[in-house]
């Protein structure tokens, strides 16, 4: 509790420091602050056998997102205001969060509904084909009165609660298969057929609407719950052999592929062009060195797409090594939380949800991060919690509350087993 | 399934090992390639937004450069003394590269070099602002300001000037006429500028080239007494030198008879200075007092570039048809300004020559000194003695020559004349000459280009020796001596050098290369390529000769020798 504490209030006191620094306008860090604090406490009380520790992360990842997003934008004609509509998401998604755990509570309740979840999020994807605008060659967005929101940061959740669900009903059907084809066993069409279809759709829906991270997650996050619900590693190399034809293929038919593709191998050969944007990110990561140039000393507004997809080379360059090696470090202790909330829940569907959530997580940082850093090739997602975005930051905070829900559950379990354990131990 | 959630978790967490590896190769490996990468703006943006150093004159208060808060992050570079100082602190453009100081002292004016001090040190850390370090020259601003007017008022308008300290190898000043303002050049006017028909970027003092004539003939008397010529030693002239091929006369196609060595020195003769270089001297000889002297050296430690002064061909090849214009400065043999007053300098100097210095010293922006260099013995080009002879003979060329316009009142001055023929025109002006001359504070050398006007009945202009006069009597504080009577500023037969009975037939013609009155560019952009850190698309306007093409250099390279570093702040 005391390092959920401090992280708290490290993230606060960079937050307060670089504010001051800069004179914005202070209330909106205010009401961010209080929001959090409040957060914090309601969980506490509201869940106390909870794990706040994840607020505590959440709390350092909003808190140097909307330093990032001030510092980047501030300045720029046109989005001054980023910062205050940031904040303002992530108020929603604090409201969303408190909903979360108000209404699904028993979120086993959840479980029961996962065909509908499931059509939903197919639907929620298929919607942007028809009601979508484009953004950046992708067509991703919807726009519900005033607002713009991107329906599959919502859809992923959607369809982890349904694969959670049903995995657990299924996974030693799935798992216990005599059927072989070509040495590899593969489980009945009945038993599997929903998982798959559930899962091409949302994947080709993607490939079409050209959202190549998404697509990824949606490819990667499936599989694995259904190597932990299975413990078949044999499922894991099956679909890493179909993710590498998947791949070929795309590559083959899409245009925009390819140019991701060449980016990523040879952008110095296209630096105006195709290559402008990874090497502007490498830069200025480059020109953070070890310690960083110093918040608002760095030059990375002159990559496109900083405050969103690319804000993990803004913090690189402006915090250094260190500094981005420690925003790291918080990502991997939310995952490391969130794996043990999935290994201390007390049921499979729980274990695959808070697993499901915890991996699209992770895999969604190491996906965008890996990109910013041309490690792998560049697709466009957000960096959770961090990047400007307000689909990706309530749907976040959904994610977050659900983990805090299967946590309490947990918790719960492991507190009350922990006084019989005592007891125990006197007897003997 | 836990098995399989630890398994997932240690792959999540190798993916996070990866990437901070990924970070470190960004961040440290490949750090300094991708800031060297052509492509990469970052650099140049950065130094747009630090604030460089200040540049001071060397009475540490004129400023010729300082950085002005532009509107925004963003400082431009104002040049209070303009055109004066230009060539010599240059400019500093983010469209048109940079020249001079600006480049030469970059490391240390935009603060992006190594930390000096523990606030620094901080600051590298912080992030915070890294305030370029600030630059005091050696100059003398008021020598400078005279120098640039002289030269303005020089009857031609295009000429050089440059004065040295010769005990400290200090620079006084380093004027050139015609100049530009640099602040122009920031503010785009860099093409107008370039296309000017006087071609005001070239510092005549340090890159332009000519035959320095009879002011030569010095070096050529440094070789002769080291040969074992004495002053009093006796030669004939009889009007003209005869080679094979070749012969050569004095000015004005005077002849003098039986004079000593000293007299031939006084008096400029040709003919005498032509029979001591081939009978007494020889081309090995004289070229090595030559290169003693400075010829071919470019002085790398010195922050401006210096075109190297040349003989010409090797002395193996030289015949006699070429050892005797030589040694009065023609044939092939050029030099410039900056390396004639170093010759002064060296004499003055008892023979020693200081390594020329133009930072007096480098403080950070909160005034501790980082870096005051020592003076430095460059070279020992002549014993004590026969620098004491040669300086004496040279006071000798001021008193007996009868140089009123280079005498000063109650001050013993030496000097050397010289009126260059060129293929350009009108022969050049030179005089190179210091004082006091028992105990020198001041060396200066001389040229307007084509000033040497000859008039009706033969005689050359010399301007150069007015403004070396009038220059030395500023900075000694001196009047001129009462003039005895009207009498001309030059009085007949005394400067001169191959005018007049030279280039005898067609055949010494193409012996005399085509010689820079105003160089002709050859690949502007040649000398910085790669050279101005920071700059995506440099300009360089001024270039050495076509004939003197060498890789430019402009950022000194530390020696360190000789140097005292204030470090104890770290």
């Amino acid at each position: 509790m005391a390092i959920a504490l401090l992280i708290t209030t490290l993230g606060f006191a960079t937050l307060i420091f670089v504010q001051e620094a800069k004179s914005p306008p202070l209330i909106y860090g205010a009401y961010y602050a209080g929001t959090m604090v409040a957060l914090y406490l309601g969980v506490r009380i509201w869940l106390p056998h909870a794990d706040a520790l994840l607020l505590a992360v959440v709390t350092l990842l909003t808190g140097v997102g909307l330093v990032m997003i001030y510092r980047l934008t501030f300045d720029v004609p046109g989005v001054e205001n980023l910062a205050t509509t940031q904040a303002g998401w992530i108020l929603v998604g604090s409201a969303a969060l408190v909903l979360t755990m108000l209404f699904f509570k028993n979120y086993h309740r959840l479980f029961n509904y996962k065909y509908l979840l499931a059509a939903v999020a197919v639907g929620l994807i298929a919607s942007t084909i028809f009601f979508g605008y484009e953004v950046n060659g992708a067509q991703l967005w919807l726009r519900v009165g005033p607002v713009n929101f991107q329906p599959s940061e919502f859809a992923r959740i959607a369809l982890i609660i349904f694969f959670a669900g049903y995995l657990a009903d299924t996974r030693d059907l799935l798992a216990a298969t005599s059927r072989t084809i070509l040495g590899v066993q593969i489980p009945a069409l009945k038993y599997f057929g929903p998982v798959g279809l559930v899962w091409a759709a949302s994947l080709g829906l993607l490939v079409f609407e050209k959202d190549l991270g998404s697509s990824l997650l949606f490819f990667a996050v499936p599989l694995l719950m259904l190597y932990v619900a299975t413990g078949r590693i044999a499922y894991v190399i099956l679909g890493t052999l179909l993710f590498s034809v998947g791949a070929f293929a795309t590559y083959l038919l899409f245009d925009h592929v390819q140019v991701r593709v060449s980016a990523w191998l040879d952008p110095w050969s296209q630096p105006d062009t195709g290559g402008f944007q990874i090497i502007q990110s490498l830069f200025s990561i480059a020109d953070g060195g070890i310690t960083g140039t110093g918040i608002g000393e760095g030059f990375s507004q002159a990559i496109p797409e900083v405050e969103t997809d690319f804000i993990f080379s803004a913090i690189a360059s402006e915090l250094g090594l260190l500094g981005s090696t420690a925003l790291l470090l918080a990502f991997l202790v939310f995952v490391y939380r969130g794996i043990k909330i999935s290994l201390l829940a007390a049921d499979d569907a729980s274990k695959l949800l808070a697993f499901g959530l915890t991996a699209m997580f992770a895999l969604q940082t190491l996906i965008i991060v890996g990109g910013v850093t041309k490690a792998i090739p560049l697709t466009g997602i957000t960096l959770p919690f961090v990047s400007y975005g307000g689909s990706s930051v309530v749907g976040n905070f959904v994610l977050t509350a659900l983990l805090l829900l299967v946590s309490e559950s947990a918790g719960r379990r492991v507190a009350e087993e922990a006084p019989d354990e005592v007891m125990e131990g006197q007897a003997a | 399934m836990n098995t399989q959630l630890r398994r997932t978790f240690y792959l999540f967490s190798f993916g996070f090992v990866l990437l901070v590896g990924v970070m470190a190769y960004w961040q440290v490996y490949a750090r300094e390639d991708l800031t060297n990468h052509p492509s990469n703006g970052l650099q140049s943006r950065r130094s747009q937004e630090t604030p460089r150093g200040l540049i001071f004159a060397g009475d540490g208060e004129t400023v010729l450069a300082r950085s002005e808060r532009a509107g925004g992050n963003e400082y431009e570079r104002i040049y209070p003394e303009g055109e004066v100082f230009a060539n010599i602190v240059g400019y500093w453009s983010n469209r048109f590269g940079a020249s001079g100081i600006e480049i030469g002292q970059n490391n240390n004016l935009s603060g992006t070099g190594e930390p000096e001090t523990l606030d620094e040190l901080l600051n590298q850390f912080s992030g915070g602002p890294e305030t370029g370090n600030n630059v005091t020259l050696t100059l003398d601003p008021e020598l400078q300001r005279a120098a640039y007017e002289q030269l303005a008022q020089s009857n031609t308008g295009r000429g050089a000037v440059a004065a040295f300290d010769p005990e400290t190898g200090e620079t006084l000043a380093l004027a050139t006429y015609p100049s530009y303002d640099p602040n122009v050049i920031v503010e785009e006017g860099f093409e107008e500028i370039s296309n000017e028909p006087d071609n005001p970027l070239l510092d005549r003092a340090t890159q332009g080239l000519y035959p320095p004539g009879s002011t030569f003939k010095v070096v050529t008397a440094a070789a002769a007494l080291q040969a074992g010529v004495l002053p009093t030693d006796r030669f004939t002239d009889d009007g003209t030198y005869e080679t094979p091929g070749y012969s050569f006369g004095n000015y004005r196609g005077k002849k003098y008879g039986e004079v000593t060595f000293a007299e031939a020195l006084v008096f400029s003769i040709n003919t005498v200075f032509a029979q001591i270089a081939v009978d007494r001297v020889g081309p090995e000889r004289l070229a090595t007092m030559a290169r003693e002297f400075g010829f071919g050296e470019d002085y790398e430690d010195y922050p401006l570039y210096v075109a190297p002064s040349d003989l010409g061909l090797p002395p193996e090849e030289w015949a006699q048809g070429n050892t005797a214009p030589i040694s009065f400065g023609q044939d092939r043999v050029v030099s410039n300004v900056f390396e004639m007053g170093l010759v002064a300098s060296a004499i003055a100097n008892d023979g020693d020559m200081m390594q020329p210095r133009l930072v007096r010293e480098v403080r950070s922006s909160d005034g501790i000194i980082l870096d005051r260099p020592t003076p430095r013995t460059l070279n020992e080009v002549l014993p004590t003695e026969t620098a004491r002879t040669l300086n004496d003979m040279m006071q000798g060329v001021v008193e007996d020559g009868e140089l009123l316009a280079a005498q000063i009142e109650g001050v013993e001055v030496a000097g050397k004349t010289g009126t260059a023929e060129n293929p350009q025109g009108q022969p050049h002006s030179w005089f190179i000459s210091f004082a006091p001359a028992e105990d020198p504070e001041i060396a200066i050398a001389v040229m307007v280009e084509n000033g040497g006007i000859i008039n009706e009945n033969g005689e050359a202009e010399t301007p150069a020796l007015t403004i070396a006069g009038n220059l030395m009597r500023t900075y000694l504080d001196r009047p001129a001596p009462a003039p005895p009577s009207q009498q001309p500023a030059n009085p007949p037969g005394i400067p001169g050098g191959g005018v007049g009975g030279g280039q005898p037939d067609q055949l010494s013609q193409p012996a005399t290369p085509p010689q820079p009155a105003a160089p002709t560019p050859v690949d502007p952009f040649a000398p910085f390529r790669n050279a101005a850190p920071q700059q995506q698309q440099p300009v360089q306007p001024a270039q050495p000769p076509a004939s003197q093409q060498q890789p430019f250099q402009p950022v000194p390279r530390r020696s360190g020798a000789g140097r005292m570093r204030a470090k104890l702040q770290l």
